[in-house]
């Protein structure tokens, strides 16, 4: 009996150290190696992953979208869960859009993997197919791929860097990415169920541009058929609203097929287009009377380093004259009437030799040298526009100022930034640079470009029937590798339209022109006025018709009489709702007591977006109803069960 | 009538099952419904995917490079300014 209460006792101690060494572990695992063991256990079965922020919006002026973020998908495959091996990849490569035999070739594979990216409908039809992952990525889709493409760039992907508007407005467009965390078993497989959001994404912000985009594709469309005529190797095309410096189109076009923006970063000399800058210094110093004549040397006048020529010569000529046939000869002369610094001042005033401040990643500066590093020649040259260069960007600007009474203002090309709730935290405000010139000055400038159009003008081929017309021919020499290539010309034309209160300068530029003739007035001032008509005719365009209707004639006059089977196009006023302005703040509608459906329908139809906080029925809004918001803003509506 | 010990084993029991039994319940009703919410996000995904592709179409469809040639064809011009006239709106500011 001894023996077996002595066994009894060796198992009873045997279990109670076996206990104890059990509670010493527990105690150990869970008191001092709890931490880490708990870290392994949720790095086993959870897994953070990266929520990628959509990235805003850009918008046009009118709100018309042109680069939107869409949620794509690269496709896998594994080969071994497919329910149907062998139909299913006919499935995938009909659904796909991809060739059988490349989709059999990847299935051979241990896990196929298509990058696509493939559209959300595009995979619709693969969704219920076993097998199949797909992996969501969200994209940048331009819905007019070649709308502006040089300036608006493109996100960037792959690795790559963002270009164009994409880069600069970078830091405003992507939002911040959230986190959240997802369960998975041991194998590694997510688990069907929600994930846990530890941080939400915020989106980007949306930002309104300035361009039209009616005008655009005026400008773009305009520019290729004028290049493809003239046989020309490019050009461009700025088009800008003078009172607040915006900018309603840029178009840059390459025959060879390369894009760049090069109506801001391709400088050149402008010639002729810039003789009203240095007309402007004659008037502004009163260095001269509109009435004071110099003789026209029958077109033909021997300097001492040059002999200058006119194409359209007369035998004297006042400043009205010179600007009008775009002599050489008489602005040679006048010029001689200012000192160095005066010129150079003027010229430097109205922007040149200077970047202009516009949103882009890269601007040409042009150039505009010293006085103290001038030759003998140079004060002649830069009268006629040589020995200065510029980009078309920095030739709108400038005269954007002669049409804005002599204030020069910082292009733009951002009109406004909203955050993704609607709320507007930035909008464009005119900013001024310097007063270059007088208002009475302007105004006199304006008369002597008005006369250019005129019948005995050099552009007389921009000419409008109904509309007057403020403008300058220029035809440069072009420099190819820092020397002037023979029979290469640039044609330039800047105008402001209308000559009276302009609401737009437009400036056109043809790169070695070929065919028709290389002069301004047959290449690039018949384009400005096929662009201007085609913007006349439009519906859209960011005309103020108002006062271009004080402008024109009455209807029923003039050439609509004689001409019985023309009818006329009569453009609707007032013009449609321009979307990208202020809309007026709503009040919110009373929800409460509604459904969730019903609510989000009514709130909907007000223009509000919203959030929903709960389930059941609605009880509550923020901002309260009867508060006001403006459209597009944020509602959050809260359920009466809480979540 | 008291409650003898294995009465309370029952009770307490049946309290486990139901609790189980609610936990089993609602998770499968979790699952369902985030199933469901995962179909809604991928149809609503889907129909954004249309609906930007509808939107790529239209805009080609009504760009000019589009439409100019086929008016043309159809013997239409776009009109000279001359032709276009703008009515002038009657000032309503005025008292």
């Amino acid at each position: 009996m001894a023996k077996l209460n002595t066994r009894v006792s060796f198992i009873e101690g045997s279990l109670g150290v076996l206990l104890l060494a059990l509670l010493v572990r527990s105690a150990q695992v869970q008191l001092f190696q709890g931490a880490r063991w708990a870290t392994e256990a949720k790095q086993s079965r959870t897994e953070h992953v990266v929520l990628e922020a959509p990235r805003g919006a850009l918008l046009d002026r009118h709100g018309t979208p042109i680069a939107l973020t869409q949620e794509t998908y690269h496709v896998g495959i594994a080969p071994n869960e497919l329910r149907d091996p062998d139909h299913d990849p006919e499935t995938i490569a009909r659904v796909l859009h991809l060739p059988l035999m490349h989709v059999e070739d990847e299935l051979g594979r241990h896990y196929a993997y298509f990058s696509g990216p493939f559209t959300a409908s595009t995979v619709q039809g693969l969704r219920d197919l076993r097998g199949v992952h797909l992996e969501p990525v969200l994209n940048r889709f331009y819905p007019s791929p070649e709308f502006a493409r040089a300036i608006i760039g493109r996100a960037g992907e792959g690795g790559q860097k963002p270009s164009g508007l994409e880069r600069t407005l970078d830091t405003l467009l992507a939002g911040t990415p959230g986190a959240a965390v997802v369960l998975k078993d041991r194998a590694g497989r997510q688990y069907d169920s929600p994930s846990r959001r530890i941080q939400s994404p915020v989106p980007g912000n949306d930002v309104v541009l300035t361009l039209d985009a009616e005008l655009q594709e005026i400008a773009q469309r305009s520019l290729r058929l004028a290049l493809e005529k003239m046989d020309a190797d490019g050009g461009d095309v700025v088009m800008l609203d003078p009172a607040t410096g915006e900018v309603l189109a840029v178009a840059s076009e390459r025959r060879d097929g390369g894009i760049r923006p090069s109506a801001f970063i391709d400088a050149y000399e402008p010639g002729s287009v810039a003789k009203i800058f240095t007309a402007g210094a004659l008037i502004a110093d009163r260095r001269i009377r509109l009435t004071d004549r110099v003789s026209g040397e029958n077109g033909k006048f021997k300097m001492q380093d040059r002999t200058l020529v006119d194409e359209h010569p007369l035998p004297t000529l006042n400043l009205a004259d010179a600007i009008r046939v775009s002599s050489n000869i008489a602005m040679a002369k006048f010029v001689t009437r200012l000192d160095h610094s005066s010129e150079y001042e003027m010229l430097r005033d109205f922007g040149l030799g200077t970047p202009t401040g516009i949103e882009f990643p890269a601007e040409a500066s042009g150039r505009l040298a010293l006085p103290k590093d001038w030759s003998r020649p140079t004060p002649t040259s830069l009268a006629i526009g040589y020995e200065v260069s510029v980009t078309p960007l920095q030739i709108a600007a400038a005269y954007g100022a002669i049409a804005n009474d002599g204030v020069l203002l910082e292009p733009t090309l951002v009109r406004e930034v909203r955050a993704p709730n609607g709320e507007i935290l930035y909008r464009h405000q005119p900013e001024p640079v310097r007063r270059v010139v007088s208002p009475e000055v302007a105004r006199e400038l304006r008369q002597l470009l008005a006369g250019v159009v005129s019948s005995t003008g050099t552009g007389a081929s921009a000419a409008l029937a109904t509309f007057t017309l403020a403008a300058k021919t220029g035809t440069s020499r072009q420099v190819v590798n820092g020397h002037y290539k023979a029979g290469a010309y640039n044609a330039s034309f800047a105008a402001l339209f209308p000559a009276e209160h302009p609401q737009l300068v437009v400036v056109v530029k043809v790169e070695n022109p070929r065919k028709g003739g290389y002069f301004a007035a047959e290449t690039a001032a018949p384009v400005t006025r096929a662009m201007l008509e085609q913007a006349l005719a439009s519906r859209t365009v960011a005309l103020d018709r108002a006062r271009l209707s004080a402008a024109a004639p009455a209807p029923g006059v003039g050439e609509l009489e004689e001409d019985p089977g023309v009818a006329p196009y009569v453009v609707s006023w007032p013009p449609p709702h321009d979307t990208a302005a202020p809309a007026p703040p709503r009040p919110i509608p009373d929800v409460s007591g509604r459904t969730l459906r019903d609510a989000v329908r009514l709130l909907h139809r007000r223009g509000f977006h919203v959030v929903i906080k709960g389930w059941g029925n609605v009880e509550k809004t923020w901002p309260a109803a009867g508060a006001e918001a403006a459209a597009g803003s944020l509602v959050t509506v809260f359920g009466d069960t809480p979540q | 009538m008291a409650l003898k010990g294995r009465h309370w084993v029952m009770i307490w029991l049946l309290a486990f099952l139901a609790a189980a039994g609610s936990v089993v319940a609602r998770q499968t009703a979790a699952l369902r419904i985030a199933r469901a919410l995962s179909q809604t996000r991928d149809t609503l995904s889907s129909l954004r995917s249309r609906r930007a592709e509808y939107e790529r179409r239209l805009r080609q469809a009504s760009s000019r490079s589009v439409l100019v040639p086929r008016a043309q064809a159809l013997g239409l011009r776009l009109p000279a300014d001359s032709e276009i006239v703008i009515l002038p709106v009657p000032d309503t500011s005025a008292p």
